[in-house]
């Protein structure tokens, strides 16, 4: 789809000229950055955001306990913070490795 | 004494560390943004030392103490910040390369007074912010010391001003990586400490059953010096100076300054305005009511979520970071930081509902963390753990007001004086850094000192509520959707930060607390009313407007991954790697 008749020009040429191919390139990788990103917002609403909605609903977990202090008590206390950073670590791992391949994209052909 | 000797320890350790980087400060880039040469460690230490103020190392432990479990909601939600953070705005604004918040305004929409507006909204966010870290370091000096009020607001305001106008940003960073580092240890050391000392956690159903607050062993004994009204949840004989009473289940009255005893095992009597509750009630982390309910708990997640990234002193330290990809390791790191500092303020909040319960009788909850120590374990060891809490208060007052002071100074500085006329010198852009950094304390000072009997706590969630209904959707929608005009950006940010304002002003005005229900949740906390309503305008105005022009650049030097040469230079063309790339053929797919 490359226009024919002119020179042959790489992606970074369409993306430094601002050409609607860049555009598309960039386009690619914005959206795939923001899936990824919102894919993120999901997990943690879904295992943090949830986590109030969960206790106002199960009283129960109040009287169970765990080296004798309520599992409710223990869940808003510790386990949330190692959660942050394993969906910070997975999403970052993501995120660079969209943004190489983007690198490779622009750079190799 | 000791006290005294470790405050003023971390005081010209960070006097000391704050010199050592003024030789660094050379370049304008160095005063505003350290030269964005800082690794990723300490950066994200300096971040998280910034950001962990006097309502996390004093404020959750009280809360939590007043009001129970659900306060640490908040620990939660000033961490879970730092996510929201990373997946949508640390490596696109740290690209786009901008100094200020006010700056990538008119950077990515072009619009003068949108950046007026925005460097309206960042006064107005570190002011509030300021204040109650000033308050706090005059009432914790006096805790501490006996030194009257105005000393610990003149102290930390003459010592942030000299770091921030000396060092600038590149000084300031070491400091506060240096804060945070004190501010954990002094938080963690004393609670482990204390919870061994104890054998874990003391008085089970005082905490999780059916009791209420007791005086421990050897009685209670307080010192008022004003009139008190208290209630008595239980009959309890008690002694007011000369005076030995019985009061009935339920009786309020008015103690008169003076010693006040109750004896072993008599049940506290609590201030007005503190809720009694049993340890099932205390310990419930999602209640019906007031603080507790579920809207006030999501509102306050989300302001905290949202909002953070909003937070003029946070961002200005990610544009200190080299690249993007810099950025968000750094944004990870901050994660786990935080994360092991607040496991422990949620220690000093139970351990203080049992061994210092005479702080309900005051009211005085928010100072648990200082004054529990010595309440637990009496003698030389409590005294040591107390002077290392009270340092790390320190610590925790120095360094958000410095970062706050920075930002303040650098919008001030950059933003408001004396554009349009060129660019003004290194030597002329230094002074006026310094000069706003002198007035930006001043100001916030004088407001602390007038506020000694007001409770100002409101203002720090207010700061919160504002950052996340007017930065926050300028930030995701800016960064993310091209379509965003300037005219939509400021009807947002107008109308989220008035509604947020003026839910909170009303709020005051009337209130809230005799509301009650969800209605009082959302005067307190509006932020799960007013984001929406922000982003919705934006969007909404955005679309009624003229499709905004040249948007492709932007979006290039937000988005582009570095090192290919592209990004914020594209428009100048001329870059070295650009020539090494080949010149096959392409197809785009």
């Amino acid at each position: 789809m490359s226009p024919r008749g002119q020179r042959r020009r790489t992606p970074r040429d369409e993306l430094a000229d601002e050409t609607a191919y860049g555009d598309l390139y960039l386009r690619r990788l914005r959206r795939a950055q923001l899936g990824l990103s919102l894919l993120a917002l999901v997990a943690f609403g879904g295992l943090v955001g949830s986590l109030p909605l969960l206790l106002a609903l199960a009283p129960g977990l109040r009287h169970v306990d765990i080296l004798h202090i309520p599992i409710a008590v223990w869940l808003v206390t510790v386990p949330v913070y190692p959660l942050f950073v394993a969906i910070a670590a997975a999403y970052r791992r993501r995120a660079n490795a969209l943004d190489e391949s983007f690198r490779d994209l622009v750079r190799d052909e | 004494m000791i006290a005294i000797a470790a405050v003023a320890l971390v005081t010209f350790g960070a006097i000391g560390l704050g010199g050592w980087g003024v030789r660094f400060a050379r370049t304008t880039s160095d005063l505003y943004v350290a030269s964005r040469a800082i690794s990723p460690w300490w950066n994200a230490a300096a971040v998280s030392g910034e950001y962990l103020s006097a309502a996390s190392f004093l404020g959750i432990a009280g809360l939590e103490m007043k009001l129970g479990v659900p306060a640490l909601w908040q620990s939660i939600g000033f961490t879970a910040g730092y996510l929201a953070l990373l997946l949508f705005v640390a490596a696109p604004l740290r690209r786009f390369g901008s100094y200020t918040i006010p700056d990538f305004a008119e950077g990515r929409l072009g619009s003068r007074r949108l950046r007026m507006l925005a460097v309206g909204a960042v006064v107005g966010i570190a002011g509030f912010y300021l204040i109650p870290q000033l308050k706090g370091a005059g009432i914790a000096l006096q805790e501490v010391t006996g030194a009257p009020y105005w000393v610990g607001i003149a102290l930390v305001g003459a010592i942030v001003v000299l770091n921030v106008a000396l060092g600038g940003m590149r000084g300031i960073t070491y400091v506060q990586a240096f804060q945070f580092w004190v501010k954990t240890f002094a938080i963690a050391v004393p609670a482990i400490v204390l919870l061994i000392h104890l054998g874990g956690l003391p008085d089970r159903a005082t905490l999780f059953g059916d009791g209420l607050p007791r005086a421990p062993a050897g009685g209670v004994t307080i010192t008022l010096d004003h009139y008190q009204r208290v209630t008595f949840p239980r009959a309890v004989s008690y002694e007011d100076g000369a005076i030995r009473g019985r009061a009935a289940a339920g009786e309020s009255l008015v103690l008169a300054p003076g010693v006040v005893r109750l004896a072993a095992g008599a049940v506290i009597p609590v201030a007005a305005g503190t809720r009694v509750q049993t340890g099932n009630s205390w310990s419930r982390p999602v209640g019906s009511g007031g603080e507790a309910s579920p809207v006030f708990i999501y509102s306050l997640l989300i302001a905290t979520f949202l909002g953070t990234m909003g937070l003029p002193h946070i961002l200005v330290r990610f544009y200190t970071n080299p690249d993007g990809t810099a950025a968000r390791t750094t944004t990870v790191r901050v994660l786990g930081l935080l994360g092991v500092f607040y496991l422990f303020p949620a220690v000093y909040g139970a351990l203080g509902r049992v061994m210092a319960p005479g702080l309900y009788l005051t009211g005085q909850t928010d100072t648990v963390v200082l004054r529990l120590p010595e309440r637990a374990w009496p003698g030389v060891g409590g005294q040591v753990l107390g002077a290392l809490v009270a340092a790390g208060a320190f610590a925790a007052f120095m360094s958000t007001s410095s970062g706050l002071l920075v930002s303040v100074a650098g919008t001030v500085s950059f933003d408001l004086w004396g554009r349009g006329r060129g660019r003004p010198s290194t030597a002329v852009r230094r002074r006026r850094f310094r000069i706003s950094a002198v007035a930006g304390i001043i100001v916030p000072a004088l407001i602390a000192l007038g506020a000694r009997s007001v409770d100002i706590s409101i203002l720090v969630g207010w700061a919160f509520a504002l950052a996340a209904s007017t930065f926050c959707p300028m930030f995701v929608l800016g960064i993310w959707w091209p379509r965003l005009t300037s005219r939509g950006a400021a009807a947002g940010m107008l109308a989220g930060g008035l509604l947020a304002s003026s839910a909170i002003v009303i709020g005051l005005v009337v209130g809230a607390s005799h509301l009650g229900g969800a209605l009082d949740a959302l005067l307190t906390q509006p932020a799960i009313v007013s984001v929406p309503v922000a982003f919705a305008a934006m969007i909404g105005v955005s679309l009624m407007s003229e499709r905004p022009a040249g948007v492709a650049a932007h979006m290039l030097a937000l988005h582009a991954p570095e090192g290919l040469g592209l990004g914020a230079r594209v428009g100048a063309g001329e870059d070295g790697r650009g020539a090494t790339l080949s010149a096959e053929p392409v197809t785009p797919t």
